[in-house]
């Protein structure tokens, strides 16, 4: 056997075990009436359970806070951070403290995040509540109108720093000879980020995007923290959904038949945004 | 602080750093003044004078499983992160060296976006009947489902740059490839290999989903047991601060010294800077 | 008044001190070459004139206006850099008319003048390319294309050729100074190839460790030069200077008594004569006044019809000699007999390193 193939065996064999089989098990799991409760009545019902979730509004309405959820969190968080990219780059002093500040919440565990947030918010002992109380203001963060949104806002603040890191090193990185043409031809400050800065930035932009993207679909540990779900089913995600299903109602199949749905959603979305943006030719 | 020309812009700019700076820090400053918050003085959210107290940190050190729960997410992310390194090295080196692996960067890519929802349950289901559940095997086997294929992407973006003359030189030297891989490209990529080591980590020791649902009280990873917090017996807000505290501070430092590799691990190639 | 005057000119960086109190005249429609070797300051003091990074000390004027302190889209200049600086992700017509766009100037307006620059720069088929789908000769036309649309009242170029084969730089060479003819428009122009700056210049800028050295005609640089750093960069190869004493009979250097010089007797000297005007002595051949020596020949370069002979004094000094391969009777180890006319000889004082 080529060395190549050698050498690429132990994570071939791992992944195997940990991702193809699983991702196997799933696919037939999604086929079968499959309850926890009822380990021995174990049967095929063919396309039964993508029907069901199919028309499940419960599922209808994850899949629909979800895609709310991810539009307005990533599109936040991309004005956020090119924003603040092109504010720490002008920075004349403590521009390495500051990035590191701001990178932060990135690293940490998105469940203290939730939860940091959910009694900074609450209205009873929260802090901010308080202020804002005192403000004469009373924001009900975990009510009907704002759960979802106080969501994404948890989101973006800990993801924002993410689209900050991408963009200051994309920022970094592009060369310096433009910009200066740029000045000596009379650009002002608008012409020369909308006609060189934006466009040289792109294909991180593209990149950073999908990125966060996938990684918001994912979306759990607020909710988990903060809301579960509530109020009613209004910040019910699809893995909310899914962990609901699967580990509190105990109806395995319906849960797979709904993770392959999310697989399928995300597919068509990450080739929509590729096609989109031509990722291919930025590449070069 | 700012050198644009305009005043006004130099002003807007400021108070926008500030109020950013402001934004991020707040929470952090907060959930540690609560953690030396005196119990007593417990969610009250107008009281910001007063005399610390360890009582937190001491109960959570000495009469909780916290402990224990750090433990198990050190032990859980280290192995993690050394099988990640012993299988995502050598193929990282195939898929950037080697012809005809063009695809595989876009099934790395493609794994580590896998969405948890679609594998926890056949390992929920698998642990359950291997009676699995509450080992820390389980939830090592789940966190390399994401840890493996991250560490593999961000090495292969850190092999890329290596020149390809090196191994050439070490292998005209009279080194068989393997011997090149490990004796010289190895080394060179070792930045890359602490960044990738640490990345992982920090994912692995952040997860909440697979470690909440595999795992139970003996395995139980801190993540869990912050959230446990608020779950059993009400709020117990000073003491889950301590445990915040705990679960953050190691990886704010870990990952800071790591920031200058980490946007080229992310790219993975695939962003040229 | 000049066209553009700097006047005791600073710039110091994080309090390193590059460019040392420049005082420059530039007459309108002059093209003006600054010289001088690796961080000397050229880039530096263009970069200045262009307003792309701010003055420490001095002030700048162009065209009878202090324009010290204004951003360089106030100044009405024109620059090529040396890597082209060409936008990246617009075309070929965009970068061009980029300039005018800033200007607010009307869509049909950029259009002709854009149009007017290609043809005459021969980049009319490539107006839809990206920068990124152009040789190097085309990029560079590009960026003069960018340059000359906006008709400034001064061109800066820094190095512009210097990332060109050596045969599109000489092709380059004779457009931007036919360009500069008709376009008659006043030109600074940065370059550390002496060659470059001989051929273009109407004036020589020679700068050195953030000074100027001096400024004078390319016959003046050559013929004339005012220091022993401008007599040994300029030429090649590189003029023979060796150090000498003034006595009665004329100076004393270790190559002999060379002809009577100026200045005081005990004057330390440095005399310096270039490898063109040491004469291999034949038989046959009319030879100018002047002592001989004989030197040992050593390396022995062809350049064609001329060689560069490598050789060493009786005294072991190292000199250098171009000379005719015809007249080159002796071989590598063999002795010559070579004249050292005094009317070639360049004197410098040894103090001060000024021309006597
Ligand atoms: N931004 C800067 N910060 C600090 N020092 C600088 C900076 N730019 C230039 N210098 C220094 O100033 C000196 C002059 O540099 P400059 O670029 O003007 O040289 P130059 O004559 O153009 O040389 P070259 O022929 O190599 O382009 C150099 O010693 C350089 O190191
Ligand atoms: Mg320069």
């Amino acid at each position: 056997m080529h060395l190549k193939y050698k050498m690429i065996v132990p994570l071939v064999l791992v992944l195997s075990a940990i991702m193809l089989y699983p991702l196997a098990f799933s696919g037939w799991l999604s086929f079968q009436d499959y309850r926890l409760t009822r380990i021995d009545e174990v049967h095929p019902v063919g396309l039964e359970n993508y029907r069901f979730v199919a028309t499940d509004p419960a599922f209808l309405n994850a899949m629909r806070n979800t895609l709310t959820f991810v539009f307005g969190a990533v599109t936040l968080e991309l004005i956020l951070g090119l924003s603040l990219a092109l504010l720490v780059q002008r920075l004349r002093i403590m521009r390495g403290f500051v990035r590191s500040i701001l990178l932060a919440p990135m690293f940490i565990t998105p469940i203290a995040v939730g939860l940091m947030f959910r009694f900074l918010l609450s209205s009873e002992i929260g802090v901010v509540s308080h202020y804002l109380g005192l403000l004469g203001l009373s924001v009900d963060w975990f009510g009907p109108q704002m759960a979802l949104l106080t969501i994404i806002l948890i989101d973006v603040w800990q993801w924002t720093p993410f689209m900050l890191l991408m963009f200051l090193a994309g920022l970094e990185a592009l060369p310096k000879a433009p910009f200066e043409a740029a000045r000596v031809d009379g650009a002002g400050p608008w012409l020369t980020f909308s006609r060189i800065t934006l466009p040289m930035l792109m294909p991180v932009i593209v990149v950073a995007l999908i990125i966060r993207a996938l990684d918001a679909f994912k979306v759990f540990e607020y909710v988990f923290a903060t809301t579960r779900g509530g109020p009613g089913d209004q910040t019910v995600t699809i893995m909310y959904f899914i962990y609901q299903t699967g580990f509190r109602f105990f109806r395995m199949g319906e849960a797979a038949a709904a993770a392959v749905m999310l697989i399928a959603v995300i597919l068509v979305l990450v080739v929509a945004l590729v096609k989109f943006s031509k990722i291919d030719r930025s590449k070069g | 602080m700012f050198d644009y020309p305009n005043l006004g812009a130099r002003v807007a700019a400021t108070i926008a750093i500030i109020l950013a700076l402001f934004l991020v820090l707040f929470p952090f400053v907060w959930v540690f003044l609560e953690s030396i918050k005196p119990p007593e003085l417990g969610a009250r959210p107008d009281v910001w004078v007063f005399t610390p107290s360890w009582a937190n940190w001491q109960e959570v050190a000495f009469e909780s499983d916290v402990p224990l729960n750090i433990a198990n997410s050190f032990f859980v992310a280290a192995v993690t992160v050394l099988i990640s390194l012993l299988c995502g090295a050598p193929a990282a080196y195939a898929f950037s060296r080697f012809r005809g692996f063009s695809g595989a960067r876009y099934g790395i890519l493609g794994a580590e976006m896998m969405p948890p929802a679609i594998l926890i349950l056949p390992f929920f289901l698998l642990l359950y009947h291997l009676q699995l559940i509450d080992s820390r095997i389980g939830v090592i086997a789940a966190h390399l489902t994401f840890v493996l294929p991250v560490v593999t992407w961000f090495l292969i973006g850190f092999f890329d740059e290596v020149p390809k003359d090196l191994e050439s030189q070490a292998m005209i030297d009279g080194f068989t490839r393997f011997q090149a891989f490990y004796l010289v490209i190895l080394p060179a990529v070792r930045p890359g290999l602490a960044a990738a080591a640490v990345f992982g980590f920090v994912l692995s020791w952040n997860d909440l989903f697979y470690a909440l649902l595999l795992t139970g009280s003996e395995s139980r990873t801190l993540p869990v047991a912050i959230a446990g917090f608020w779950t059993f017996r009400g709020i117990e807000m000073g003491k889950m601060a301590v445990a915040i505290l705990i679960a953050i501070i190691p990886v704010l430092i870990l990952s800071h010294s790591i920031q200058k590799h980490l946007i080229r691990g992310i790219g993975g190639g695939a962003v040229k800077y | 008044m000049a066209f553009v005057g700097l006047e005791g000119l600073s710039k110091a960086f994080q309090g390193v001190e590059v460019l040392d109190s420049i005082d420059l005249d530039i007459e309108r429609g002059d093209f003006t070459v600054l010289l001088g070797p690796s961080g000397c300051g050229k880039s530096t003091t263009l970069r200045l004139i262009a307003g792309l990074d701010s003055v420490s000390r001095g002030r700048i004027t162009i065209d009878g206006r202090d324009v010290t302190a204004l951003e360089p889209r106030l100044r009405d200049i024109a620059m090529v850099f040396q890597n082209y600086a060409l936008y990246p992700t617009m075309t070929v017509e965009q970068n061009m008319g980029f300039g005018l766009k800033a200007q607010k100037l009307p869509t049909e307006t950029i259009q002709s003048k854009v149009g007017e620059a290609a043809e005459l720069l021969g980049l009319t088929d490539f107006l839809d390319r990206r920068p990124g789908a152009l040789s190097g000769g085309q990029q560079q036309r590009v960026a003069i294309g960018r340059a000359i649309v906006r008709e400034p009242k001064l061109f800066l170029f820094d190095e512009p050729l210097s990332n060109l084969d050596a045969k599109l730089r000489a092709g380059m060479r004779e457009e931007i100074k036919h360009l500069h003819q008709r376009l008659d428009a006043t030109t600074i122009y940065v370059t550390h190839d002496q060659e470059e700056a001989m051929t273009m210049a109407d004036r020589i800028v020679i700068m050195n460790g953030g000074q100027i050295e001096q400024i004078g005609t390319p016959e003046d640089i050559y013929f004339r030069p005012a220091t022993r750093m401008v007599a040994s960069f300029i030429g090649s190869p590189e003029m023979n200077i060796f150090a000498g004493t003034m006595t009665d009979n004329g100076i004393d250097t270790g190559l002999g008594i060379l002809t009577k010089g100026p200045g005081a007797v005990g004057t330390k000297l440095q005399v310096g004569i270039r490898p063109d005007d040491l004469q291999l002595v034949t038989e046959d051949k009319k030879l100018p006044e002047g002592p001989t020596i004989d030197c040992r020949i050593g390396l022995v370069e062809l350049l064609g019809p001329r060689a560069i002979l490598h050789l060493r004094a009786p005294d072991e000094t190292e000199l250098t000699a171009v000379v005719s391969y015809e007249d080159l009777k002796a071989a590598s180890g063999e002795t010559a007999r070579f004249l050292i006319p005094s009317s070639a000889l360049h004197i410098f004082d040894d103090a001060t390193g000024e021309r006597l």
